[in-house]
């Protein structure tokens, strides 16, 4: 008996010796993916996380920070998700916005609200509303934004001059818009063929956004396309298809500069601005970028994506993961690591404010560049939230695909708005 | 004895039946547990974990946590059950089928609410140890509990839950109807045991009962045989007793009369012959008859009950009511208000003898728990109620005990009376101070 008990007591001082050790060595895992999450080219793909990690690591003695490399953006999703099956999901992770919902709604994602308010050193108040809402869930946070993006409108400075049109100004409406579009669509070879375009790419999405419309109640339970604007939108963008006289235009027409404007994020014009990219990609023109033309009841804005981060709600180490948390988001000198390297936009809008990001924003100092004048940090402001509630991809998906009939003339516009609000609720509320 | 041997093998059955009952639902969580886990691993490898996940809608615990936590609860559950069954201690056994319901909501949880049928295991418990008067309700009301238990237990844990249907989904739809339909019949093939389990359970509950029953009957056919052994006994005793007394009077009394008869024959012969012969004669003769009253006297004592002879007449009036009641289980209680101290042997005899009779008649034909005896009275008189609580009758019989005290009590020139109340009621009462009739007593 007193062996048995002997035998019992070295045991559990083994394992508890063991289990100090595994403490006293703790190891975070970030869940990443290679490359950019803008559909940009990256060069050092890994060059922040490294840098975070560097700095977690020598503030946190004792604390191993680790990922795993090589996982490519499309197969990130599946790979996040085999990890959660396998239970071995990493502690901090970075989330893609289409799963965001699900693994809030599953209670993968820990939920930040109580440590938010149970840290001092945290104040929320530094990101822009639209990121910092982008990481809630049913109005509780369960990530913090990263990076941000927003869209703007790329100006072929080239062709306007050419047809001596004046830039755009960053207040620009639609009225000027399609006039410029109007003026410059026309067969410019006389073959009969129209190659010379207004627009491409310019989405009923970022009309009605523009023109104030918003798509869906918070909930997520009711859409509004119903709405008046988003009326106006259908129809200014049946105007801009009527200019180009039935001919479509294709991504290469852009590409070879006979398309005078093409929505762009801003990763991409840090991606194509500065040298080496500016000479692989729209070298034969000149480019800038201006804030998204206003509609009549809206104004020059576009939507902001963000990049988020979240915490497992099954991690062991829940302090230092939220430590690692802010290092990533929240840290200042990180931030501004992002400013620097990531095509993106900061979150924290001290440092978007600040005069290195100014710098940054306009590096082009002998040509006096439109997005120069753009005060980013406003954008930021005005920027409205995209949806991301469970049923929203496909909603928007059968939404896009019946606008697509509408804009097209396959479906006459009279009353096609009602009946789609009426079949997106349907859906929604089932 | 034999039908006692076959009773024990049934109630073997049910417990056989316990055990299958245990070792099948152990059976149904492993295969569950083994399939979820396996499904987890093949949708890992399968590379369509993001779909699960969707159509999950809860973040599902690596297989090894499933397949660790839900051993373990089982063998708890199992450890709880039987401590529940073997403990006798009521309270520990409550906490123990607490913990057993709480062992039980987790192993759902495990298994992620895709077999309830651990409920009725819980419940088979319940009835194994339960032995009640309302046993019905008593079932139906935790059979109540229990589902709303596990329902409540589903709604606690409704966003974390991942359905069955998720996982057999998995595969394609002939195999997940497949599936769907072993699970089933897993959940059916438990429900079956149950009730089995349940019948063989009352049965069992039943024959044990019967089995009292009978041995009950036994018993009261062995109790009836041994009263009439001792109502033998009892006139064996007496007719030994005649026998005595017979022998006792013709040693004294016989012997004392016939040598008188045969002095004064003499006496005849020589009073005219020689009378100073005679009278001394005579004196011999009287001195004989002195004698023989003295040999009566003894025999007469020698008759009466030892606790007079030995005790003070109140303290053995107390030891008699007191042996009869420690034999007999009746409660005795005495009431004396007053006493005469100077009461003649013959009414001390008859006073106890009334008293005896009365408390055998209360047990033996009232069938009393409670006599109450109280004495009382003037320096005329002496007034003894003997009152029980038993059941009286309508017509009262008078038998032999009731006869002989009136006779004992007419020689004292007393009276008894006695009628049915609440229980039977005698009423006796006896002149003291008066010269009684010398000739019917012994006393000088």
């Amino acid at each position: 008996m007193r062996k048995k008990i002997l035998a019992a007591t070295c045991i559990a001082v083994i394992i508890f010796a063991m289990m100090y050790q595994a403490r006293s060595q703790v190891t975070l895992t970030i869940g990443i993916f290679a490359g950019s999450n803008w559909n940009v080219p990256q060069g050092e793909t890994y060059a922040i996380i490294n840098e975070v990690r560097k700095n977690f690591e020598a503030e946190n003695p004792g604390v191993r920070v680790k990922y795993v490399s090589g996982i490519k953006k499309e197969d990130y999703s599946e790979w996040l998700a085999e990890k959660f099956i396998a239970g071995s999901e990493p502690d901090v992770f970075f989330v893609l916005a289409e799963d965001f919902n699900l693994y809030a709604s599953i209670g993968a994602l820990m939920n930040l609200e109580n440590l938010i308010a149970a840290d001092e050193s945290f104040s929320s108040d530094v990101y822009y509303t639209s990121a910092l809402n982008f990481g809630k869930y049913e109005n509780i946070s369960y990530a913090l934004p990263c990076e941000s993006n927003l869209t703007f409108m790329f100006v072929n400075k080239t062709l306007l001059a050419k047809e001596n049109i004046a830039l755009p100004k960053n207040n620009w409406t639609w009225k000027d818009f399609s006039e410029i579009c109007r003026k410059v669509t026309r067969d410019t070879d006389g073959d009969g063929i129209v190659d010379q375009f207004g627009c491409y790419d310019y989405s009923w999405q970022q009309a009605a956004i523009s023109n104030g419309v918003k798509f869906f109640r918070d909930d997520g339970k009711t859409s509004y396309f119903a709405d008046s604007r988003m009326e106006e939108a259908i129809k200014f963008l049946m105007e801009l298809r009527g200019l180009n006289k039935g001919f479509e235009v294709s991504p290469k027409d852009f590409d070879v500069g006979r398309v005078a404007f093409r929505p762009f994020t801003f990763a991409h014009y840090r991606t194509y601005k500065p040298y080496p990219w500016k000479i692989k990609k729209y070298s034969s023109f000149e480019w800038d970028c201006v804030k998204m033309p206003a509609g009549s009841s809206g104004g020059n804005i576009s939507a902001m994506d963000s990049l988020l981060v979240a915490i497992s709600s099954r991690t062991r180490n829940k302090d230092l993961a939220w430590a690692l948390l802010k290092k990533i988001c929240y840290d200042k000198t990180t931030q501004q690591l992002i400013l620097k390297k990531s095509q993106a936009l900061p979150v924290r809008r001290d440092v978007i404010t600040s005069v290195e990001a100014q710098e940054i924003f306009s590096w082009d100092s002998n040509e006096t560049a439109a997005i120069a004048t753009i005060d980013i940090s406003s954008a930021m402001d005005e920027a409205i939230m995209p949806f991301k509630f469970k049923n929203y991809n496909s909603a928007m998906l059968y939404a896009d695909t019946e606008i697509h009939k509408i804009i097209t003339g396959i479906v006459p516009l009279n009353n096609a708005l009602n009946k789609l609000q009426k079949e997106i609720n349907a859906q929604l509320q089932h | 004895m034999l039908k006692v041997g076959t009773d024990m093998q049934k109630f073997l059955n049910v417990k056989e039946m316990h055990r299958l009952l245990y070792g099948y639902n152990g059976f149904v969580i492993f295969t569950l547990m083994a399939f979820m886990c396996l499904t987890q691993e093949r949708i890992y490898q399968a590379m369509t974990a993001r779909a699960f996940l969707e159509s999950a809608g809860a973040v599902p615990p690596a297989s090894d946590v499933i397949f660790f936590t839900t051993t373990v609860a089982f063998v708890l559950f199992i450890l709880v059950g039987y401590f529940y069954r073997k403990s006798q201690r009521r309270h520990v056994r409550y906490c123990l089928f607490a913990a057993e319901i709480i062992i039980c909501m987790f192993l759902m949880r495990f298994l992620n609410l895709s077999y309830d049928g651990i409920v009725l295991l819980v419940v088979a418990d319940l009835m194994y140890k339960y032995e009640g008067h309302r046993q019905e309700y008593t079932l139906l009301v935790a059979m109540i509990c229990l589902y709303f238990i596990a329902n409540y237990n589903m709604a606690i844990f409704q966003t974390k839950i991942i359905s069955f249907e998720a996982y057999a989904s998995y595969y394609n739809a002939d195999a997940k109807a497949v599936i769907l339909a072993i699970k089933n019949t897993f959940y059916s093939l438990n429900i079956v045991c149950f009730v089995f389990y349940l019948v063989l359970l009352v049965k069992n509950k039943h024959e044990e009962k019967e089995r009292i029953r009978l041995l009950n009957e036994k018993l009261e056919e062995a109790n009836q045989r041994l009263r009439a052994y001792a109502i033998e006994v009892e006139q064996m005793a007496e007719t030994r007793e005649r026998n005595r007394l017979a022998r006792e009077i013709h040693d004294t009394l016989g012997h004392a009369l016939t040598g008188i008869a045969a002095g004064l024959d003499a006496c005849i012969m020589t009073l005219e012959i020689a009378p100073e012969v005679t009278k001394q004669q005579l004196n011999k003769i009287r001195d004989a008859a002195k004698k023989g009253i003295t040999d009566v006297r003894r025999s007469v004592k020698k008759l009466r009950p030892d606790d007079l002879e030995r005790l003070p007449f109140q303290q053995a009036l107390m030891e008699m009511t007191r042996n009869y009641s420690e034999s007999s289980g009746m409660e005795i209680t005495f009431d004396i208000f007053s006493w005469s101290d100077n009461l003649r042997q013959d009414q001390e005899d008859v006073i106890y003898r009334v008293l005896q009779e009365s408390i055998t008649n209360a047990k033996r034909h009232g069938h009393a728990t409670k006599v109450k005896i109280t004495i009382g009275g003037n320096e005329k008189y002496l007034l003894i109620v003997i009152a029980d609580n038993g059941e009286g009758c309508d017509e009262v019989k008078q038998g032999f005990g009731l006869k002989h005290m009136r006779e004992r009590l007419e020689l004292l020139h007393g009276t008894i009376h006695y009628w049915s109340d609440e229980g039977f009621i005698v009423e006796a009462m006896i002149p003291l101070n008066r010269e009684v009739d010398n000739d019917k007593s012994f006393d000088s």
